[in-house]
């Protein structure tokens, strides 16, 4: 078993600017399945499944797809009905803790 | 549907062919084991063969030049009962105390069994934990499970130990139905579709409930293998083709009247949780089982079934039967 927590160091050096403008994608060996209650994501180097809420998965889903994470807050904001600047703060938040689990990786970052 | 024999005897070197949890089986002659169902003839699957050991384990097990991980191990207090290591190239070791060893190859295609000498009912080792173990490497989910056929469907139940498993199994056999299995049913996702494959169908039913029962309602479990820990062992007369899944009741605990509700929001953990063998944990292996589970949630065949403690087993059948069928419609 390998831990693949991302170096923390590194994630929390991003300002929240910096981590508006990255890419975020899930690695070769993360998937994950929606359910009606959660979202599962397993860690498949690790054998680790993680429950994220309805809503933090969705953010999942909407962070693979958008160009940046701050390309996926318009989105949910009105997906949700919500100020754009709350739901910046909850993405940002599920970021890094997604980051710090090594469940998403930056573009920039190597694929496994 | 393929017969279920309780013995099988020979000459040494012959196999049997059988089939259990979705496997071919090729099996000794000297192995004896009850409730695996006749191989229905050639498939496109490999054969997994199950082989009486002549000191091959040792060999294999010994050959290794790294350290075994350890699985899997299941403890009563300080004492160990259970074990699964592993190590390449020889594979899964699986001990039981007072049953011995299975060396299964990691391809799950070999199966070398080296029997504690002093129990004649070593075999049990094979249809509980190295059969389920070789079928999770070979591309099934297993699932800790009852299982019955109904009306051409396989309605599995799930819930911890004691929860009364085996024992709406039984009542749902009495009712007309075919046992899957006892405590394991192998699940195959083909497409969008479960399919659900026999593993052992031997039941076994506690004693104090199996004197409750008349004659007839014996003879409909099978053929009496006779008392053993407690629990009377039925031999059922066949094993079932493989058929799609119908549906998984997860059995709760509930002071009310038993009710089944199907469930659209299903806990995702309380199915992962439900997988029997945990010993494997491939990546392939791993997607899998979220695959699985997520073809049951996404099937809407996840049902929660509250019962009471002491609710009737024949009772609880009808209910069963009549709410699934409401539900289903």
């Amino acid at each position: 078993m390998t831990d693949d927590r991302a170096d923390t160091s590194t994630v929390s050096e991003l300002s929240d600017e910096q981590l508006l403008t990255v890419r975020a994608r899930l690695p070769q060996h993360v998937v994950h399945r929606s359910f009606v209650s959660e979202t599962v994501v397993l860690n498949l180097r690790t054998g680790k499944y993680h429950g994220l809420n309805p809503t933090a998965g969705r953010m999942l889903d909407a962070l693979e797809t958008a160009p940046t994470v701050g390309d996926a807050v318009p989105g949910l904001a009105e997906e949700y009905g919500l100020e754009q600047e709350q739901i910046r703060r909850d993405l940002l938040a599920l970021t890094r803790g997604l980051l710090e689990r090594g469940l998403i990786v930056t573009a920039d970052d190597s694929c496994d | 549907m393929t017969a279920a024999t309780e013995q099988l005897s020979g000459a040494d070197g012959e196999e049997q062919y059988r089939t259990a949890f979705g496997l071919e089986l090729a099996i000794d002659q000297r192995v004896s084991i009850a409730g695996i169902g006749h191989s229905p003839g050639a498939t496109a699957r490999p054969l997994s063969r199950v082989r009486m050991d002549d000191g091959e384990l040792d060999r294999r097990w010994e050959a290794i030049d790294v350290e075994p991980l350890r699985a899997r191990e299941l403890r009563f207090g300080e004492t160990l009962l259970l074990s699964v290591d592993f190590a390449e190239p020889a594979g899964y070791l699986l001990w039981a105390r007072d049953f011995g060893r299975v060396l299964i190859s990691p391809d799950g295609l070999e199966l070398l069994c080296e029997p504690d000498p002093a129990n004649a009912d070593w075999a049990r080792l094979l249809a509980a934990q190295a059969l389920p173990l070789a079928a999770t490497i070979r591309g099934m989910e297993v699932l800790h499970a009852s299982g019955v056929v109904l009306d051409g469907t396989a309605l599995l139940v799930a819930g911890p130990p004691g929860a009364g498993k085996s024992s709406l199994a039984a009542a749902l056999v009495r009712a007309g139905g075919q046992l899957l299995s006892d405590d394991a049913v192998a699940l195959e996702l083909s497409g969008d579709t479960l399919i659900a494959h026999a593993g052992s169908v031997v039941l076994q039913l506690r004693s104090a409930e199996d004197e409750q029962l008349s004659a007839d309602e014996r003879a409909a479990l099978g053929r009496s293998l006779g008392a053993s820990g407690g629990k009377q062992r039925y031999l059922s007369e066949s094993a079932p083709d493989p058929v799609p899944l119908g549906g998984v009741l997860l059995l709760e605990r509930s002071a009310d009247e038993p009710a089944i509700e199907r469930l659209t929001a299903v806990n995702p953990f309380e199915l992962i949780g439900s997988t029997f063998n945990l010993s494997v944990r491939t990546p392939s292996r791993l997607q899998r089982q979220l695959d699985v589970v997520s073809a049951i949630a996404s099937n809407g065949l996840a049902y929660r079934l509250r019962v009471q403690p002491d609710v009737d087993a024949t009772r609880l059948a009808a209910i069963v039967q009549a709410q699934l069928a409401v539900a289903i419609s």
